[in-house]
């Protein structure tokens, strides 16, 4: 152990790797400073493993219907009660974890990339390419992400992938101006300069001292926005455009739950907390992020 | 056969917009010459050295570096015979990469061989022992990451290196290191050098001869054995000279 | 109030100063055990970066940025203890008893607000005087900080202004409210040398005439002995010693000597540069 934390902290890094850790690990420490990062950290953890786990810790098929047990509330058998269809809540919400997250993942990867390549190559060249790249950014933050979302739907037809593209498309403008805002200060930055002169190609500059100049801010911004992310989905899901029928997706599950939210309050509620507990989780996870990551 | 100046500039003219910059600059410096650029802010001598430097794309009139005529935008392998040294270290290195990987990009831009090799001698070369390679640049001083920028700008093993008020950011105990190895550098590898300050002191310890400028002009060129001794021919350098010197160690505190 | 201001008490006093910073891993001291009086002088306290000579300032000012943490046997303005002071009672002291022209006016002046409207303000925010009278106080004053147009740089906004006009307005600012103690750190060194001159000329005038207690904060040793009466150096937060600036030349502590050794100088030129050899002692101890 002690050898391995004076790996870590050395002064002397002796390859590159190790510098790698050891950068990492100062990051770590960092984070660990702050409680309530560490809780949205554990939160997200929690929902890896659970989604990764589902098969095995759920006690119900979350398909199984079973119309003998319709809606009863919350018990020792079923902890979160069961669904008009006599479903068990508490496995639908594990299981749910596994839809919430592919949408999010393929959401990121999808928006990351994008958004950081039009805000880094607007930002840095300027001139007539900013002006198009950004009309065009502009044109996608000009309508509400959820109304734009539901358009998209409309014409893909509904389902769970083209939920992950319209969110996606609308997704990456925000991204893309955090990164052309960022890019407009380092490009004037001496260190860019430096590279110039060395005869570093335009490309080299923007992929290798560019962007990761701007990747923290949109790691953090990516984190802060999974929360949305996740609203979004469910939004559609509780629209009927998302997740479809009988996958256990959270909001098309409150959505069944709204014709007896007064009377059999857990069959909405149970997924309506889900969803705010992994979208809390990801904003403090994010807020921590953008102090570790921020400092220089 | 006269051989060529290291650089020559004919009538260098730069506007930005409404604003002339500079005005009608010549100078030339021989092979293996230290030149200086003295002058206060607003004087265009920083702009100077980024036209020298292919920074600055916006001028007119001739530069030369040797036989290389020098070109708004100039080729890639112009950057091998000319780099430069910012004024502020803890801006000029990319906060997010080791020192390794600092000094390994020009190298990797222009496929030299064995950068492994290169940049452990280009780091003993300025005085940094292997324990630096590794880490960020935050966890460097002032002075130790001057030394990195001098040690990058010489990975390319250019001809002419240009210096950008060098050692204002920096405690004068550690000016002193680093303008001692600027000159040993030099003697090394033959350079040829170009700085700019505002220090006159700085310039009179590097330099040979020295260009004052004020306003984007050349106010006047002298060695500086003459400057010292006559004050300078114009009104301006005089001024310059006398506010430096009242201000220096010898006219305040006696010689040593 | 002013019945336990001794008069003839020093401006300042501080004895065993001592500023630490608690970080995660460690505790930075910035300052270590500082001593001195201020009387109607002079005094430079130089160092170079690290030495803690612009803490000094800040701590007699209770302007020491968190987390830092001052503690002194004695902190004293004009025989009146500035620890025992409330927080109220030590702000009322800024501005109209001791006050502090910083490096950069770029960064001390409100981008947008007539640099006028800001030293007015800075005056009444002290006196009870109509916004007339406050104007006529400020141009007098940008008058006594030799701005040859007072009324035309009054209505000028911080930008329109260059670096030394800049710390001419501020210094006005700072001693619009008559202070007995001027802390000025490194107030001339964004400035070009002939600027450079004319700053350090006002200020001398105005100290002088005022009879004011002035602390000079600066990196730059030829300077403070040309323009101070006494020089404190420091290094790595203490003292190395105290001097005449006259007597900086031979000053004793290899230190000082150091200093001054590395710098080059225009009219006795030299091979190479002496480099300054840092004894381990001089920090700890």
């Amino acid at each position: 152990m002690s050898a391995l934390y004076s790996y870590l902290t050395s002064e002397r890094p002796a390859s590159r790797r190790q510098a790698q850790l050891g950068q990492y690990y100062r990051q770590w420490r960092a984070l660990k400073q702050n409680p309530l990062a560490l809780i949205g950290l554990s939160i997200v953890l929690i929902l890896l493993v659970v989604a990764a786990s589902a098969p095995l810790i759920s006690p119900y098929d979350p398909l199984a219907q079973n119309l003998d047990q319709r809606l009863l509330p919350p018990s020792a058998a079923h902890f979160f009660g069961t669904d008009a269809l006599g479903r068990d809540i508490f496995s639908r919400i594990l299981f749910g974890t596994r839809l919430t997250l592919a949408i999010v993942l393929l959401v990121v990867i999808s928006v990351g990339p994008v958004g950081l390549i039009i805000g880094t190559v607007s930002g840095y060249f300027g001139g007539i390419i900013d002006t198009i790249l950004m009309r065009i950014t502009d044109v996608f933050l000009a309508f509400p992400r959820l109304v734009l979302a539901l358009a998209f739907v409309a014409v893909l037809g509904p389902g769970i992938e083209n939920a992950v593209i319209a969110i996606a498309c609308t997704a990456w403008p925000p991204y893309a101006r955090v990164a052309r805002a960022e890019t407009m200060v380092i490009r004037n930055a001496d260190y860019i300069a430096a590279v110039r002169l060395q005869g570093a190609s335009q490309t080299r500059i923007i992929l290798k001292h560019v962007i990761p100049m701007c990747i923290p801010s949109v790691i953090v911004r990516t984190t802060l926005d999974m929360a949305g992310i996740i609203l979004i989905a469910a939004g559609l899901g509780f629209l009927g455009l998302g997740a479809q029928p009988p996958s256990p997706e959270w909001g098309a599950m409150i959505a069944a739950g709204r014709e007896f939210i007064f009377d059999q309050w857990w069959v909405a509620a149970f997924p309506g907390l889900a969803i705010c507990l992994v979208a809390l989780g990801f904003n403090l996870l994010g807020d921590g992020l953008r102090d570790v990551l921020d400092a220089h | 056969m006269p051989t060529l100046p290291a650089i020559s500039v004919t009538d260098l003219n730069v506007s930005f917009g409404a604003a002339h910059v500079l005005r009608d600059v010549s100078f030339s410096v021989a092979n293996g010459e230290s030149f200086g650029l003295v002058g206060e802010s607003g004087s265009g001598k920083s702009t100077v050295l980024r036209v020298l430097s292919g920074l600055n794309p916006v001028w007119s009139g001739d530069i030369a570096f040797g036989e290389t005529v020098h070109a708004k935008k100039p080729a890639k392998s112009f950057f091998r015979q000319v780099q430069m040294v910012f004024q502020d270290p803890f801006a000029s290195l990319h906060p997010r990469m080791t020192i390794d990987g600092i000094l390994a990009e020009p190298l990797a831009i222009h496929g030299i061989d064995r950068p492994d090799e290169r940049i452990a001698g280009a780091l003993r070369d300025v005085g940094l022992d292997e324990g630096f390679r590794f880490r960020y640049p935050h966890q460097l001083s002032g002075g130790q990451r001057q030394r990195v920028a001098i040690a990058r700008a010489l990975a390319l093993e250019p001809s002419v290196l240009l210096l950008d008020e060098p050692t204002s950011a920096l405690d004068v105990s550690i000016q002193a290191e680093v303008l001692n190895l600027l000159q040993d550098i030099k003697q090394q590898r033959n350079l040829t050098m170009v700085i700019v300050s505002h220090n006159l002191a700085v310039v009179g310890h590097m330099c040979n001869r020295v260009a004052v400028m004020n306003g984007g002009k050349i106010v006047e060129e002298t060695d500086i054995a003459s400057l010292r001794e006559t004050g300078g021919r114009e009104i301006y350098t005089r001024e310059l000279l006398a506010a430096s010197r009242r201000v220096s160690l010898s006219a305040t505190l006696g010689a040593a | 109030m002013t019945n336990d201001m001794a008069s003839d008490a020093p401006l300042i006093e501080v004895k065993n100063l001592a500023v630490r910073f608690h970080t995660p891993t460690r505790i930075v001291e910035a300052v270590r055990g500082l001593s001195f009086t201020l009387g109607r002088e002079k005094l430079a306290i130089v160092g170079e970066s690290g030495s803690g000579k612009s803490m000094t300032g800040r701590a007699i000012l209770d302007l020491v940025p968190w987390p830092g943490e001052v503690s002194a046997q004695r902190l004293a303005y004009r025989g009146r203890d500035l620890q025992a002071m409330k927080p109220q009672e030590r702000r009322g002291l800024r501005g109209k008893h001791i006050s502090m022209v910083m490096q950069d006016p770029k960064f001390s002046l409100n981008p947008v607000m007539t640099v006028g409207k800001q030293i007015a303000e800075a005056y009444r925010v002290h006196t009870r005087v109509s916004a007339a009278e406050a104007r006529e106080r400020a141009l007098a004053m940008l008058e006594a900080v030799q701005i040859r147009e007072p009324a035309r740089v009054f209505d000028l906004y911080p930008h329109e202004v260059s670096g030394g006009m800049g710390q001419r307005v501020m210094i006005a600012m700072m001693l619009i409210g008559e202070p007995d103690v001027l802390i000025a750190d490194e107030p001339t060194s964004a400035l070009d040398v002939t600027v450079q001159a004319q700053i350090l000329d006002i200020l001398e005038r105005l100290v002088t005439d005022r009879g004011m207690g002035l602390i000079f904060i600066s990196h730059d040793l030829p300077l403070v002995a040309a323009f101070c009466d006494r020089v404190i150096v420091m290094y790595a937060g203490r003292v190395m010693e105290t001097l005449d600036a006259k007597d900086l030349r031979h000053g004793k502590h290899p230190y000082t000597q150091g200093l001054l050794g590395c710098l080059p100088d225009l009219d006795h030129p030299r091979q190479r540069l002496a480099v300054l050899d840092r004894d381990p002692a001089w920090a700890g101890g």
